[in-house]
């Protein structure tokens, strides 16, 4: 029995390895090969070396696509969190008539491929004379990343203690007041997470984006794919190293709120 | 730091029920998304001349067809795949790792870690310079292919499918499974017949969010696969950044979306998608 659950453990021990291997082995590729010395995208054996990042700094072009992506992503981020924790609060605290069904639409962003976003909202904004550029990257964004918002605090609010709310209208606050003394602080963990989730996906979305940014305006990810139809080089690599660290740092934010 | 006396007039505050805000986010959806879509809808029916159906004979012809029916090909494959690797690592996190919190942080890593840079990263590794080519000598036809684009997806997406499986198997009561094991059964009847069947709401719910997320990939193909690999989101972008034909374009993308939705429907009566995408 003991050698039988060995055995079992080993084997499922192999297909766990192979499966974090296929998860995470992208990831670790694209950072070893930015620090190649070499002029093509291979892991450095002999030495590494910071040219390519040191490239990335003379490139005034890209410099400014990361400042904004960079700008998208906070208004992304400070758009999605309002309307979508807003939008939470209402679903949880009142009773309307098909509520499932209509939280139901809340997530229809998720289901509906970018590519499709990216098409109608391009569209509209043209006929809204908005045209592409920042805004219709912003609003774009927001529609993407609302679902997250929305069911993470959505998630929070259920299991917020409501009495807490009582005793503070009991001690004299207004309702609004009690909300924003009271039910924000403790559920902001949630919200600040939501938040950096709705930054990060703003900050990395390529498919959508792709269809709304206009020549003065182009984000990071745009660049990395238009980049990579012209041959693979280090210099992607070190680029998308940079969003990486970006990334990692939000995910870093995130869990330290969320202790 | 505590908000006081905020000047809200009293007649605004009566009125700011939680309806009210229910209000304005489905509205700003609406308006923002919805019509959005609807517009599209409009247009694939070109109602500013030439025949109504005109685009959906086209859409459904030729190669936009193919893209089609190879979308939805690649979507099961992947989907399948992907359901026995999570389910295996979903399985060893949950009963056999030491530190299950570690082991699940690294699931979620790759979240943080937008899709254009990990399709980038497997290109990389089977790119002619990458070290799967410096081991085994040749990239064996697993980049520009539909290999390439399954592998990839696979491992995009992984990570949605392995979320919820784990959620479920963690709510399996262990002493439903140490009952199988006093009454005699095995560790594989245990298995077969207490654990796969309680952690089922758990891989339908991976199945659909991968089924969804791969058929409307625009990346995976665009990166990892062939000029032969072209899916539903790389005919629709083409068709209107290269062809600037938008009637087409819609024409398509009404066609997936309905074909999808067909399809999400008809789970939905066997499980919530809503109830299902809140287990992320």
């Amino acid at each position: 029995m003991t050698t039988d659950r060995f055995l079992r453990r080993s084997g499922l021990l192999s297909v766990a390895v192979f499966v974090y291997a296929v998860l995470l082995v992208p990831i670790v590729v694209i950072i070893l090969t930015s620090f190649t010395p070499r002029p093509f995208p291979t892991i450095p054996t002999r030495g590494i070396s910071f040219e390519w990042y040191l490239a990335l700094l003379e490139n005034s072009q890209l410099i400014g696509a990361l400042g904004v992506s960079l700008v998208i992503a906070a208004f992304t981020s400070v758009t999605s969190g309002t309307l979508g924790t807003i939008t939470a609060f209402g679903f949880v605290r009142s009773d309307i008539p098909y509520k499932e069904t209509l939280s139901t639409l809340m997530l229809l962003p998720l289901m509906i491929s970018p590519v499709i976003t990216g098409l109608a909202l391009v569209r509209f904004a043209g006929q809204l004379r908005i045209g592409s550029g920042f805004v219709a990257v912003v609003l774009g964004h927001t529609v993407l990343t609302l679902p997250y918002v929305f069911l993470i605090v959505r998630a929070e609010l259920v299991t917020f203690d409501r009495e807490l709310e009582s005793a503070s209208r009991i001690l004299g606050a207004g309702p609004v007041e009690s909300v924003f003394n009271i039910t924000l602080p403790v559920i902001s963990p949630a919200v600040i997470s939501s938040m950096l989730i709705a930054f990060v996906v703003s900050f990395g979305e390529f498919t959508a984006t792709q269809f709304l940014v206009s020549s003065g305006t182009t984000t990071v990810p745009v660049i990395i794919y238009t980049m990579t139809r012209s041959g693979l080089n280090p210099q992607i690599s070190a680029l998308s190293t940079v969003l990486i660290g970006v990334m990692f740092v939000a995910a870093l934010v995130s869990g330290l709120v969320n202790r | 730091m505590i908000v006081k006396n905020l000047p809200i007039p009293k007649r605004l505050s009566t009125r700011m029920t939680s309806r009210t805000l229910v209000v304005i986010g489905l509205g700003w959806l609406g308006v923002f998304f919805i019509v959005p879509l609807l517009m599209l809808a409009m247009t694939s029916l070109n109602l500013d001349g030439g025949a109504v159906w005109e685009n959906y004979a086209v859409a459904l012809s030729g190669v936009y067809i193919s893209a089609i029916v190879r979308s939805f090909y690649y979507g099961l494959v992947t989907t399948a795949i992907s359901l026995i690797l999570a389910y295996a690592l979903a399985y060893y996190i949950v009963f056999y790792s030491e530190n299950e919190r570690f082991m699940l942080g690294l699931v979620i890593l790759p979240f943080w870690v937008a899709y254009i840079i990990r399709y980038l990263g497997i290109q990389l590794f089977f790119s002619p310079n990458g070290p799967f080519v410096d081991v085994f000598g040749s990239n064996m036809g697993l980049l520009f292919s539909t290999e390439g684009v399954i592998i990839g997806l696979t491992s995009a997406l992984l990570p949605f499918a392995i979320l919820p499986i784990y959620n479920s198997l963690k709510s399996i009561d262990q002493e439903l499974i140490n009952a199988s094991y006093t009454l005699g059964a095995g560790s594989y009847r245990t298995l077969v017949s207490i654990i796969f069947p309680l952690s089922l709401s758990g891989v339908v719910a991976a199945a659909i969010i991968e089924f969804i997320l791969a058929t409307g990939s625009f990346l995976g193909p665009a990166l990892l696969g062939g000029p032969g690999n072209t899916m539903i989101a790389n005919i629709i972008a083409t068709t209107f950044r290269a062809g600037f034909n938008i009637e087409l374009a819609s024409a398509i993308a009404i066609i997936y979306t309905v074909i999808l939705t067909t399809v999400l429907v008809t789970f939905n009566s066997v499980v919530n998608i809503g109830e299902v995408l809140s287990d992320l």
